[in-house]
């Protein structure tokens, strides 16, 4: 069974936030709405300082506990993975927001008034809104651009390997710090680079079992 | 606890969804959600009838009312039926629809039919399920482990121990007023209850710092943060010293005066307020990335 999961080569991630603005370009996400983030921090003193520059999205949990709190049945697990939200049926009650270790999730309460304040929506804005719907009142998050994986894969394309069917901040990054793939395939780049360069997951003490995993 | 966009998730990351802007009313749904509960408890052990109308009503108005507010598509709040094997909020929608038809069956005959077979089943059934009512949101916080402070054992009897002691304090009222209830019985139950509260509180917040560095963080945030004052006025002062201090007085004095009994009943419900925004406020997430000490 297909398992889809995604790794970040910390070593080569530069945090230039181009995965930021692709999935908010890709998705048509209003004003404070993030889907892919990046976090910075430092550790250590003069001289010898560590940047850490770790950009964070939904995890997919494979032990999702976003899954497990919801009480309407709208945010799924599919078959493949991938955590889904049904906007049809989330009640905006935002239990799996709290309850989302990575708080990777957000509540879209409508009402934007879109990125020129005053100015009225874009043309750009517009098609978005009609392209890419999103329901005021419900929580929103990371999909894996699971749009673009199942029309890639109905046209026999190989998500992480052809761009059209793969995540757009994956396709984005310039340093291609980004993989994408299947992580039940031993044999998937995504599996051998998580084996060879001992990937990991961000807390795993949560006992979520992320689906993203990173190398440094 | 002022943060700065970048610390977002990198430091210390306070809840917000169910504190700040709408999620005030997540907060007064808690503190109804304590009173009306507990009220009802109380009421069954007095007997009072008007005491199980008011809690019923401020279950289905204030608790029930605030949740649906709250909600971003009440519309849809049927829905939140449909997963009771894995989801607290699930269950308590239907404990708390269970309630409010149980309830409602059970005051009628309380009203129409006291005394009976019936009425007395109807009221043991509605007392089982209003108990589970109350213990929910604490079970609904604790499953949460994401966030150390909720994570604790504790959490759903600190909440049934509070809804009590706020039920008793109700009672004392309507028996001030109406009479028809056992003052000193009342008043006895109120002062076990109080030692009772502290000591869960204490324990509460003492097992807390054991639930890693960011569960230690909130309860510093709690004593000497910017909430500290929340804690050191609200739960302590006002929830548990004047109430204990009016309760002992009235111990020696056989009953204390109708406004210092009032005021102990004001304070007792400051305290409640103030305990459960302190408990949602002081929530906290712990860092994503390494992050300096």
């Amino acid at each position: 069974m297909v398992r889809w999961g995604m790794l970040i080569d910390l070593k080569r991630c530069i945090g230039c936030y181009s995965c930021m603005i692709a999935c908010k370009q890709d998705h048509f996400l209003p004003p404070n709405i993030f889907w892919n983030r990046v976090l910075i921090s430092e550790t250590g003193e003069y001289p010898q300082v560590i940047n850490h520059v770790y950009p964070v999205l939904c995890n997919h949990c494979k032990e999702a506990v976003c899954v497990k709190v919801c009480p309407s049945e709208a945010t799924l697990q599919r078959k493949d993975g991938i955590v889904h939200i049904d906007y049809d049926k989330c009640v905006g009650c935002r239990y799996c927001v709290i309850a989302c270790p990575y708080q990777q999730r957000t509540f879209y309460s409508g009402g934007d008034k879109g990125y020129f304040p005053g100015q009225g929506l874009t043309e750009l804005e517009l098609i978005g809104k009609k392209l890419y719907p999103l329901q005021p009142g419900t929580v929103v998050k990371c999909n894996f651009c699971e749009e673009k994986i199942d029309e890639g894969i109905c046209k026999g394309l190989k998500p992480g390997v052809d761009r059209e069917a793969t995540p757009a901040c994956v396709n984005n990054c310039p340093t291609k710090a980004r993989y994408f793939g299947d992580l039940d395939d031993t044999k998937s780049k995504l599996s051998v680079l998580i084996r060879q360069r001992k990937g990991f997951q961000l807390r795993p003490e949560f006992g979520t079992d992320p689906s993203v995993y990173y190398i440094d | 606890m002022a943060m700065k966009s970048y610390e977002w998730m990198v430091g210390y990351t306070p809840q917000t969804e169910w504190i700040e802007r709408r999620g005030i009313l997540i907060w007064l749904a808690e503190v109804s959600n304590g009173i009306g509960g507990g009220l009802y408890l109380v009421s069954l052990y007095f007997n009072s009838l008007l005491g199980m109308l008011l809690s019923w009503l401020i279950i289905i108005l204030l608790k029930g009312g605030f949740h649906f507010a709250y909600l971003g598509k009440p519309m849809r709040f049927w829905r939140m039926a449909l997963k009771p094997r894995t989801s607290w909020l699930a269950r308590g929608f239907i404990f708390l629809t269970l309630f409010i038809l149980l309830g409602a069956i059970q005051l009628i005959l309380s009203y129409w039919l006291p005394g009976t077979a019936l009425e007395f089943a109807f009221k043991v059934i509605a007392g089982l399920i209003i108990f589970l009512v109350v213990i929910n949101t604490g079970f609904v916080m604790n499953y949460i482990n994401a966030i150390p402070f909720w994570n604790s054992a504790i959490l759903p009897i600190l909440f049934l121990s509070s809804g009590v002691l706020d039920g008793l304090g109700l009672i004392l009222t309507i028996g001030l007023f109406k009479g028809n209830i056992d003052m000193m019985a009342a008043e006895a139950g109120t002062r076990v209850l109080l030692m009772i509260n502290a000591l869960f509180i204490t324990i509460y917040l003492w097992g807390a710092t054991y639930m890693g560095p960011t569960g230690k963080r909130s309860v510093i945030e709690i004593i000497k943060g910017g909430i500290a004052p929340i804690l050191w006025v609200g739960v302590i002062l006002c929830g548990i010293i004047i109430p204990f201090a009016i309760s002992i007085s009235s111990y020696f004095i056989v009953e204390a005066s109708v406004p210092l009994l009032i005021m102990a009943v004001a304070c007792e419900m400051a305290g409640a307020v103030s305990l459960k925004y302190l408990i949602l406020k002081a929530a906290l997430y712990s860092p994503l990335i390494p992050t300096p000490p």
